[in-house]
């Protein structure tokens, strides 16, 4: 998308983050028996993510104290639904947070977590539009789930008491298999496609970012939690890493289709 | 079909001289680097001939508009009466959501005024019974305003090579196709 829009950037992967911190908390909780760890600290990471993430978004605004009329087009506009849907999850996270006593209400915990993907959801709706013919379809969706995803259980590790840890370490070697196989198909796959998503293609294939976050964000720690059988303490911030540089690429290397007026489509 | 108006862009006679993108520039006094309106050259993949073809595009004012629909403001209306898209630059708060989402690249950031903005149509000059400065500026006649509830060229393509095809946004623009250079040779 020709910048590297470093705000939204820090948005997208930050809020998706605490996405999956959440859906995982969730059902780590409740739907698995046994201890459950550091709740409360854990909802707190996911609310102070939230709040940096809503924060530097601001930045990407050329007049940021307009930003509460972007609830506006709820009609029509992903934008204004994205808008309405973090800040809708933002709220029930920090509710969470302070009604947490030891485990936070099944409920709340449900709903904040249903929420947070429909939220994803209208984020990804927001990033698939008719002007980008790579990402003009349900790809923005699966990357942002699979961010979700991932930095969700990496991070949710550090919350996780040892006797849930299989499960937390089974979810991030899932996603990360799942991530290699995906990242490393879609270049591909934009090759067959016209020009534009050719030029798409190739600026990922070519691109030092993408190959970066192929082998940081998701060989090495795959590699690590398969010599390990756990979760390492540093995979986490490699995949939060590599997350970062794929974010950065899938803003900078995806081809606008007017980048290519009077020439074959 | 109601009254929608649209630009016919006439390849056969645009000369490339880029005054329409000028007469634009002349109106409006964008900054450096803000551009409504351009002129595009053929690509010799499209057009392989010594002569060159052009297309000068700006704002295709769609039936569908993309801008309006993703503007979480509401910055955009699309006139009844005439099916202008019209951008209304005092509620927008340069979020880029439109100038990322159009195809045809038509809104612009202002870096100036830190919003989008994109070509107007000239509706001003409309409502006063003029036509817009670049249809106005236009030494050979190529670009012109067209009614396509009325519009009844047979030549015309709405979706020329070289013009991304969106039937979802039905860009209102109507195409003449350049033409093709006579080979005139030598008997050997």
């Amino acid at each position: 998308m020709s910048e590297m829009q470093l705000p939204l950037v820090i948005f997208t992967v930050l809020s998706q983050t605490a996405v999956g911190l959440v859906v995982i908390s969730a059902v780590r909780q409740h739907a698995a028996e046994g201890p459950v760890g550091r709740v409360r600290f854990e909802w707190l990471t996911a609310a102070i993510l939230l709040l940096v993430g809503l924060g530097a978004s601001l930045f990407h605004l050329g007049h940021p104290l307009g930003a509460p009329t972007a609830l506006k087009h709820l009609g029509k506009a992903w934008l204004s639904r994205e808008g309405l849907g973090i800040g809708v999850f933002t709220a029930l996270v920090i509710a969470g947070f302070l009604s947490a006593k030891g485990r936070v209400n099944a409920a709340l915990a449900f709903v904040a977590a249903a929420v947070g993907v429909i939220a994803l959801f209208f984020t990804g709706m927001t990033y698939a539009p008719p002007s980008f013919p790579a990402v003009n379809n349900a790809m923005p969706i699966v990357f942002f789930l699979l961010t979700a995803a991932m930095l969700g259980a990496g991070f949710a590790s550090y919350f996780t008491p040892a006797e849930k840890m299989p499960l937390v370490t089974r979810i991030l070697a899932v996603s990360l298999v799942v991530g290699l196989v995906l990242y490393l198909a879609v270049p591909s796959l934009w090759l067959s496609g016209g020009t534009v998503m050719q030029q798409t293609g190739m600026n990922h294939l070519l691109s030092p970012l993408y190959w970066g976050r192929i082998v940081i964000g998701l060989v090495i720690p795959l590699i690590g939690i398969w010599k390990m059988r756990t979760v390492p303490s540093w995979a986490p911030v490699l995949i939060l890493a590599g997350e970062i540089m794929g974010r950065i690429a899938f803003f900078s290397l995806t081809v606008h289709a007017a980048s290519n007026l009077g020439g074959i489509y | 079909m109601k009254k929608q108006l649209a630009f016919y862009i006439d390849s056969r006679r645009c000369i490339g001289c880029f005054t329409c993108a000028m007469a634009c520039k002349n109106q409006y006094h964008q900054p450096y680097g803000v551009i409504w309106r351009d002129v595009y050259e053929l690509k010799e993949e499209i057009y392989p001939h010594r002569e060159r073809a052009f297309y000068s595009l700006a704002c295709n004012h769609c039936e569908n508009p993309t801008c309006l629909n993703v503007c979480p403001v509401i910055a955009y209306y699309k006139r009844e009466k005439d099916g202008v898209v019209v951008h209304e630059q005092d509620k927008c708060i340069g979020c880029g959501n439109c100038i990322r989402a159009c195809p045809y690249g038509a809104p612009r950031y202002n870096p100036v005024l830190k919003r989008a903005e994109k070509c107007s149509f000239c509706w001003q000059r409309l409502d006063a019974g003029l036509k817009p400065a670049c249809v106005l500026g236009c030494p050979t006649r190529a670009l012109q305003i067209v009614d396509l509830a009325e519009f009844d060229e047979p030549n015309a393509v709405q979706y020329p090579a070289g013009f991304p095809r969106y039937p979802g946004l039905n860009p209102s623009v109507r195409f003449r196709l350049p033409a093709m250079p006579k080979m005139i040779r030598r008997k050997l």
